[in-house]
């Protein structure tokens, strides 16, 4: 196993994004992997915090056409972060803080699914009260996100650390 | 290239700056204040609310105001926060004085400028300010100048002899130590407690996935994204955007007075801040003007207000950027 992260490390594309004085490599790589946390956890932050009660004069409904917009943000996350993750392969690999943040990033995404198609594809949405049902989901994505958020940061700082990621 | 490494690069002689822009928090503030005072004896809505830009605006300038002093500092005292050698005449901790009063006077002004900028928020729906937000303005507005005045009194005593009151204190003996003061003290707690940077990094994450949400809904509404909202009800959410732009501002104040050679010396930074006020005045676009409320659900926004959204975002993402990149264009850590 160690033998093909090293692997992974090692190889031309890996020792670009690592080791070019390039500003288009690590720098911008994780300049959208960034960005595209701001688009993904902007855009469903909205949506909880409306089902939990922000701004009632606001319906919810047409927050569904930025649905693709968080879709584009998350897949340059997809990327980025799989570009990422195989340039520092051994490093990230080993860190249980990296399996924390992966967990709570697939337990989101669950739950901005169930979102969808409980409370956007109810042919209700916006002319009854959200329910208690809708309202956990917000609560438990929300916390998602922020764990996803510290988990992430705290690969700076926690466990095997590379000293890449700024 | 050259062209643009100049521009990116550009650094000023940051004690000007300093010297330049230590005017607005007090003349700047004294000018709102005074239209406020003037507008609550006239009973005039439309004056109080020209008051409350000023405040805010003056509270935005403030920010690069309170940072460039860090910077003078470190031009008119080689060595800057690690063993200083200043000039005959200049105390180290008449300097340090001054920086306590200064981080009072900011901590001061940016509640002002919140709590006005929430008035200005309020004013639209009602077309008046709400008491609370004139009672408060009022009152931290006259404390804000005070505490402000004194933090001017005390820079300009660094370097004006001719002014000081006590003019004992002009005898700065040769290599005095620096004792530093509140703002150094804070900084050495954050710095030497591990926990504290990540968990303000984490925060800073976190105020600008929050600015983000509302960047979002807001300007790529106005671009045609989710035409479904009428702008009347995407303004409900404008306060989680200001939220989040606290949040980061108290973080990354954290960070600055922690370390604020990694900032003072890079050029980058200054990008972030100029940005920053562009920011600031983005909003009052969405706020003040009549234009965007034209905007109703299912309808195209006007060209200036597509303009106006596609330069928040422009100015939220390069934020973002300036910030990002101060490790890599720049020079901190």
């Amino acid at each position: 196993m160690m033998n093909f992260l090293h692997t992974l490390e090692n190889t031309s594309f890996s020792q670009w994004v690592t080791g070019s004085s390039s500003v288009f490599a690590f720098p911008s790589i994780l300049l959208l992997h960034t960005i595209g946390m701001g688009v993904v956890v902007g855009i469903s932050a909205g949506i909880n915090l409306r089902i939990l009660g922000l701004a009632p004069g606001l319906k919810l409904a047409p927050m569904e056409k930025f649905f693709p917009l968080l879709w584009i943000g998350f897949w340059v996350n997809a990327i980025t972060g799989t570009i990422l993750l195989v340039a520092d392969a051994t490093t990230k690999m080993t860190n249980w803080d990296f399996y924390v943040k992966m967990a709570f990033i697939a337990l989101a995404v669950v739950l901005l699914q169930m979102t969808r198609k409980r409370v956007f594809r109810d042919p209700m949405i916006d002319q009854k009260p959200f329910t208690s049902n809708a309202k956990m989901l917000a609560v438990l994505s929300l916390i998602c996100w922020l764990g996803a958020i510290t988990a992430g940061r705290l690969l700076a700082y926690v466990g095997p650390v590379s000293g890449l990621s700024k | 290239m050259n062209l643009l490494q100049s521009v990116l690069y550009y650094s000023p002689n940051l004690a000007h700056v300093h010297l330049l822009l230590n005017h607005f928090p007090t003349i700047g503030f004294g000018i709102g204040l005074g239209l406020f005072l003037v507008a609550l004896i006239g009973k005039n809505e439309e004056l109080k609310r020209t008051s409350f830009v000023i405040l805010f605006l003056i509270a935005a300038l403030a920010i690069p105001t309170y940072l460039s002093g860090n910077a003078a500092l470190e031009v008119l005292c080689s060595g800057g926060d690690t063993g200083h050698d200043c000039p005959a005449g200049v105390s180290i901790a008449a300097v340090r004085e001054h920086e306590d009063a200064a981080l009072w006077g900011f901590i001061f002004m940016e509640l002002t400028g919140f709590i006005a900028w929430l008035g200005l928020w309020q004013f639209r729906p009602v077309s008046r300010l709400p008491q609370w937000s004139v009672a408060s303005v009022l009152l931290l507005s006259i404390l804000t100048f005070a505490v402000m005045a004194r933090a001017a009194n005390l820079g300009g005593d660094i370097r004006h002899p001719e002014i000081q009151s006590a003019p004992q204190s002009t005898a700065a003996p040769q290599g005095e130590a620096d004792k530093g003061g509140m703002a150094r003290t804070f900084g050495a707690y954050v710095t030497g407690h591990t926990w504290v940077w990540p968990s303000c990094e984490t925060l800073h994450f976190v105020g600008l996935s929050i600015l983000f949400t509302v960047m979002i809904l807001v300007d790529m509404r106005m671009l045609g994204v989710g035409k479904n909202f009428a702008y009347a009800s995407l303004y409900q959410i404008l306060p989680l955007g200001m939220l989040g732009f606290a949040v980061n501002l108290v973080t990354g104040m954290c960070f600055f007075i922690a370390a604020p050679q990694q900032y003072t010396k890079n050029p980058i930074f200054y990008w972030k801040i100029v940005f920053v006020i562009l920011g600031a005045v983005n909003i009052l676009y969405f706020m003040l003007l009549d234009e965007p409320w034209s905007v109703e659900a299912g309808k195209d926004a006007p060209l200036t207000a597509k303009l106006a959204a596609a330069m928040a975002i422009f100015v939220w993402v390069g934020v973002l950027f300036f910030g990002h990149m101060l490790p890599f264009l720049g020079n901190a850590f």
